[in-house]
């Protein structure tokens, strides 16, 4: 087998790095592009956009274990039309694709809010977060049912003038199944994958300190878990599969890239270092050279 | 000054008692606002895997102070680095305090005093300052004239620092700057009449995740509903721009 190349090529456009920003972890964009952190970056996925506002979870919303990160913060944005008119002000400073995460409370949501973004120049595609709760439906994240997953990407699909990847969960039923089912919907690809449900809890008390209880989990060390997932998914599935999560460093970007990942997604990594993409690819490149 | 991410040289450590340390950093060609902060790498290794936030205590020439309690690992860490190692610093971070004219009142409650060095500095005359403490070795002086109230009343009365506020008199203040633990601030608060609360900015902290505002994980709830950003629409708030009834941590 080859070492993997950093040139990329996804949704019709080349890439000279894999390095995606995942959803959540890079607002849209701006921030990082005021630090001057753009660098080595291919592609900024957003925070989750939904119809309506969100306020977020009441704090605290994120707490450090001994090895990684809870976070709770509860899809906070300012709704879909509060954002697209906000968007042309991002892009001017962005010299870089950006990605829109949609998330709904119910299957309809997701087209709907599709169609309101379909009005912006702005987003290059969409990712689907099809990890968020089912209100309808007791709270059951959609992503657990291969028939909710391809339900929604057929309603996207019939909205969207453009790509978009579902964002699946691995938190409930088959990756493989729910992948299979967002390529049947008419995904143009899949993110493998969104956070591992986490809980921390004070054993003297039984409480917790984030108030929902259970959070997303993110942490290097679930790095192999991604690669196992991606590897799977990308043997099931002809469509572009982006990986996510476990990324630290430029040889766990080689490794999710020869386990049949596109493109990378980095995330929490950046909460501690802002120019990770500069530097992944960096440490990338030195090891492809040795 | 726009923040940039640098490796800053510890100049030098001081144990000012125990859990607490000042470190002192070498920073060539760094400025930062009074009640602006650092997001400070406590490591190389992977964990923990965010940085910690820690207040400006003040400029020195070519560097800045920092002074921290031991809270968990991140600071633990911060706490082992001696002379010479280096520290991968994000700064200045935030919004600081409106240094408006007049003359300041300062309210802090124990390690809550440590940016108030800088922030006297910066001030067009000399503050009148409180502080409170558990007991005197817990107290963060300022230098200069302080009223003191410590818990078991080894220095200044016994008492909170709020039972220094009755005798002052708040007309003869332009600002007053609050800075301690919640309950502390809350009690402050409460406490000063509404007629000059809008005086009050109060330097709060959070769990961060970022620092530069896109995580969304250090929320404060806001007055008037949704939550505030402790990283970017802070950490200096006034006071009444936050909920003080829905504000827990």
């Amino acid at each position: 087998m080859n070492a993997p190349c950093l040139e990329r090529h996804l949704w019709g456009t080349d890439f000279n790095s894999p390095v995606i920003l995942a959803g959540g972890t890079a607002g849209f964009g701006r921030e990082l592009a005021e630090l001057g952190c753009l660098e080595g970056v291919a592609a900024v996925v957003s925070k989750s956009v939904t119809l309506n506002p969100r306020e977020g979870n009441p704090p605290p919303r994120i707490q450090e274990t001994a090895y990684g990160l809870l976070n709770s913060i509860g899809l906070a944005n300012p709704g879909v039309y509060s954002v697209v008119s906000q968007l042309h002000e991002v892009a001017v400073n962005m010299f870089c694709p950006l990605v829109i995460n949609v998330a709904g409370e119910t299957g309809d949501e997701f087209q709907e809010v599709v169609r309101v973004l379909e009005g912006s120049p702005v987003p290059w595609a969409y990712e689907i977060n099809v990890s968020c709760p089912n209100v309808a439906c007791g709270g059951h994240p959609f992503g657990a049912e291969p028939e909710a997953v391809e339900r929604i990407a057929r309603s996207v699909a019939e909205a969207s003038s453009r790509p978009f990847a579902v964002k699946l969960t691995p938190n409930a039923g088959s990756l493989v199944e729910t992948a299979l089912a967002a390529q049947e919907g008419g995904a143009a690809g899949v993110t493998v994958c969104n956070t591992f449900l986490g809980m921390k809890m004070d054993w003297r008390t039984g409480e917790t300190l984030l108030k929902k209880k259970v959070a997303g989990y993110s942490s290097p060390a679930l790095l192999p878990l991604v690669v196992a997932r991606v590897w799977q998914v990308s043997r099931a599935v002809s469509i572009p599969v982006l990986a996510s999560g476990g990324v630290c460093g430029g040889e766990d970007v080689l490794e999710l890239l020869a386990a049949g990942a596109s493109m990378v997604q980095v995330g929490s990594r950046l909460m501690r270092r802002p120019f990770a993409p500069a530097e992944l690819l960096r440490e990338a490149k030195a090891l492809l050279e040795c | 000054m726009t923040a940039s991410d640098f490796d800053a040289v510890v100049r030098e450590k001081e144990r000012i008692h125990s859990g607490v340390f000042r470190l002192a950093f070498d920073a060539p060609g760094f400025l930062g606002a009074p009640g602006q902060f650092l997001e400070m790498e406590p490591c190389s290794g992977p964990f923990p895997m965010t940085r910690r936030p820690l207040t400006i205590n003040r400029l020195l020439p070519g560097g800045f102070e920092v002074v921290f309690e031991i809270r968990g690992r991140g600071t633990e860490l911060l706490a082992k680095k001696e002379a010479g190692e280096t520290v991968r610093t994000l700064g200045p971070l935030g919004r600081g305090w409106r240094t408006d004219p007049g003359r300041w009142l300062l309210i802090g409650g124990g390690m809550g005093a440590a940016g108030f060095p800088f922030l006297k500095s910066e001030l067009p005359e000399p503050p009148m300052v409180l502080l409170g403490a558990s007991s005197s070795a817990r107290l963060l002086q300022t230098g200069g004239h302080e009223l003191v109230a410590t818990e078991d009343g080894s220095s200044g009365i016994r008492g909170l620092v709020t039972d220094l506020l009755p005798g002052i008199d708040f007309s003869r203040f332009a600002a007053m700057a609050v800075c301690g633990p919640l309950p502390m601030m809350r009690a402050v608060w409460n406490t000063v009449p509404q007629e000059y609360r809008h005086l009050i900015q109060v330097s709060t902290e959070s769990r961060m995740g970022c620092g530069w505002g896109v995580c969304e994980g250090c929320s404060i709830p806001a007055f008037g509903g949704g939550y505030h950003k402790c990283c970017t629409d802070g950490p200096v708030f006034m006071g009444n721009e936050l909920d003080w009834n829905r504000w827990t941590e």
